[in-house]
């Protein structure tokens, strides 16, 4: 319990403060100067909304969460299967990987309103729009992992008599998973901004949706209270990643751990 | 050719009388008597480098019968890594024959254990898991490989370790798994390439005489390569030395010190003088090269 505390006060404790000392000046600020809640809410405003609107907020944020996840999830499984490919065959990469980086120099704010004219109004424009710009990152870093395989344990592999396939499954796509976490991480980030794009550019639900609606009416605080939200699932669908990381490949941490502590000996 | 093509015509008794057969199993049964675990003949390895060819291997002879301990030793550079790589496969010599077990077919991978300097264990498999990888890549099934594995745990001081993740373990321990892993493939020839460079002097010997009682067991030809003269003599049938680049056989010297080996002879007078010899000759090469 007293170590549970402990590493609770290490890991949150710094960032909490900062939170705590930044909401306090915000609301110090608005308070003393007396700004006008459709200019820029007090915290306290904030949740006061997001108490008030909690139905409303609930039922927004829950289509814009299926749309994260879906077009996560296709960035994660189209990722792999890319990143697969590229580093299995040079040809195929030589072939591939030109696309990869041209879909991310596209500005996605032009292709969402024309996803909008080609497949209309529903949830798939805004999963698209979440899987382009998922599944950079991941197969980015998944092709690093895979290419950066020993190419000593490669030789073992072959002095076994591993077939390429059995090297390939049993070699480098497991020493390439610390790598695909990380591009994995920054790719659920990057959905959310993804999915408020795709629900800017048109729709009529979702919390991207609720900001555009809100903005005009001078419901500021309605809007803060879905960036408000937005954060919170941002947050914790990042923590969740790192949680699945360290079920999939605890020996990645404890050995970081050993390293860490070695060289600090 | 194997036992099974000559029993196959032997079942239809259309090609071959039972006189005959008998006549070719003998036959047979003397050449793998005296047919060589190993054998290089005249192997040569060049590598082109800015255009200059560079060798690094010349014309290498180097033979080591079934079950025999053979070193090779040598300055590094001197191209003993380059030697052991065509021997497992992994590259093909210049110039030059290569047979083992009397097969001269270019495709050796598989065919022969190699144990690199780092142990190579990989980091997301446990002590156990990485031991059955090369029963895994033969299509041995995974409880059936395991089983394996832990039926030699305690020989190979792992046991308790078994589902441990190779970091937690020592430098030795680390080596001791990388050779159970080499030991369970079940290759005929072993190849170590310096496995112990790095561990300290006392896990060092200690794990020579317990190397050697492994061998005693699994009656395996083994082939080490090291740049330590004591370990050479202490452990082998046979030494060879090597020149630096480009490397050739320069010596070979019979170790006939009696078996079972323990360290204390590495002080009596026919070590100390093979020691000399060896030594000589080794540096030699050094100053030569």
């Amino acid at each position: 319990m007293a170590s549970l505390v402990r590493s609770f006060a290490t890991n949150w404790l710094p960032a909490l403060v900062i939170i705590l000392g930044l909401l306090a000046v915000w609301e110090g600020y608005v308070l003393i100067f007396d700004v006008q809640k459709w200019l820029l809410p007090s915290p306290t405003v904030i949740a006061v909304t997001m108490v008030e609107d909690a139905a409303l907020l609930s039922r927004h944020t829950w289509i814009t969460l299926v749309e994260i996840l879906i077009g996560f999830g296709l960035a994660l499984v189209s990722g792999v299967v890319l990143a697969s490919v590229i580093a299995l065959s040079r040809t195929l990469e030589r072939a591939i990987y030109p696309f990869v980086i041209a879909s991310q120099t596209i500005p996605i704010i032009v292709v969402a309103p024309l996803l909008l004219i080609w497949i209309g109004y529903g949830l798939a424009p805004k999963v698209i729009v979440v899987g382009l710009i998922a599944f950079f990152p991941i197969v980015v870093n998944m092709v690093d992992g895979l290419k950066s395989v020993d190419p000593d344990m490669v030789r073992l592999m072959r002095t076994l008599g591993a077939s390429r396939r059995q090297i390939f499954m049993k070699l480098q796509f497991p020493s390439s998973l610390p790598f695909l976490f990380s591009g994995t991480k920054v790719a659920m980030a990057v959905s959310v901004i993804g999915a408020v794009i795709g629900e800017w550019v048109g729709s009529s639900v979702g919390l991207g949706y609720l900001m555009i609606r809100s903005k005009p009416q001078f419901l500021t605080e309605r809007v803060f209270a879905a960036i408000v939200v937005l954060s919170a699932i941002g947050i914790l669908l990042f923590l969740l990643v790192g949680l699945v990381e360290r079920l999939v490949i605890p020996w990645w941490h404890t050995e970081r751990q050993k390293r860490a502590l070695e060289n600090s000996v | 050719m194997s036992l099974a093509t000559i029993y196959r015509p032997a079942r239809c008794e259309l090609v071959h009388t039972p006189d005959e057969l008998e006549l070719m199993m003998a036959t047979e049964a003397t050449e793998s008597s005296i047919q060589p675990a190993i054998q290089v003949t005249g192997v040569s390895k060049r590598y082109m480098q800015n255009g200059t060819s560079l060798a690094v291997l010349e014309d290498v002879d180097f033979v080591a019968s079934d079950g025999e301990f053979v070193s090779i030793i040598g300055p590094s550079g001197c191209g003993k890594s380059t030697l052991l790589n065509i021997i497992a496969g992994l590259d093909q010599p210049s110039s030059g024959a290569i047979s083992i077990y009397g097969q001269t077919d270019n495709d050796r991978l598989g065919g022969v254990g190699y144990m690199q300097q780092r142990d190579l264990l990989m980091p997301w498999r446990s002590v156990l898991d990485n031991a059955i990888i090369g029963l895994e890549v033969q299509g041995v099934a995974k409880a059936e490989a395991q089983a394996r594995a832990r039926a030699l745990l305690d020989d190979f001081g792992l046991s308790g370790f078994e589902d441990e993740y190779p970091h937690t373990l020592s430098g030795g321990m680390r080596q001791r798994a990388a050779f159970l892993r080499t030991v369970l493939a079940d290759q005929e020839v072993f190849l170590l390439d310096e496995p112990f460079g790095a561990l300290d002097a006392l896990t060092r010997s200690q794990i020579q005489e317990w190397l050697l009682g492994m061998w005693r067991r699994v009656q395996k030809t083994i082939i080490l390569v090291t740049h330590d003269v004591d370990e050479a003599i202490f452990l082998s049938d046979r030494v060879y030395v090597m020149s630096s680049r480009p490397g050739r056989m320069t010596l070979v010297q019979d170790i006939d010190l009696p078996r079972p080996r323990h360290q204390e002879m590495v002080t009596q007078p026919e070590f100390v003088a093979l020691k000399a010899q060896l030594l000589a000759s080794v540096r030699g090469e050094v100053a030569s090269g």
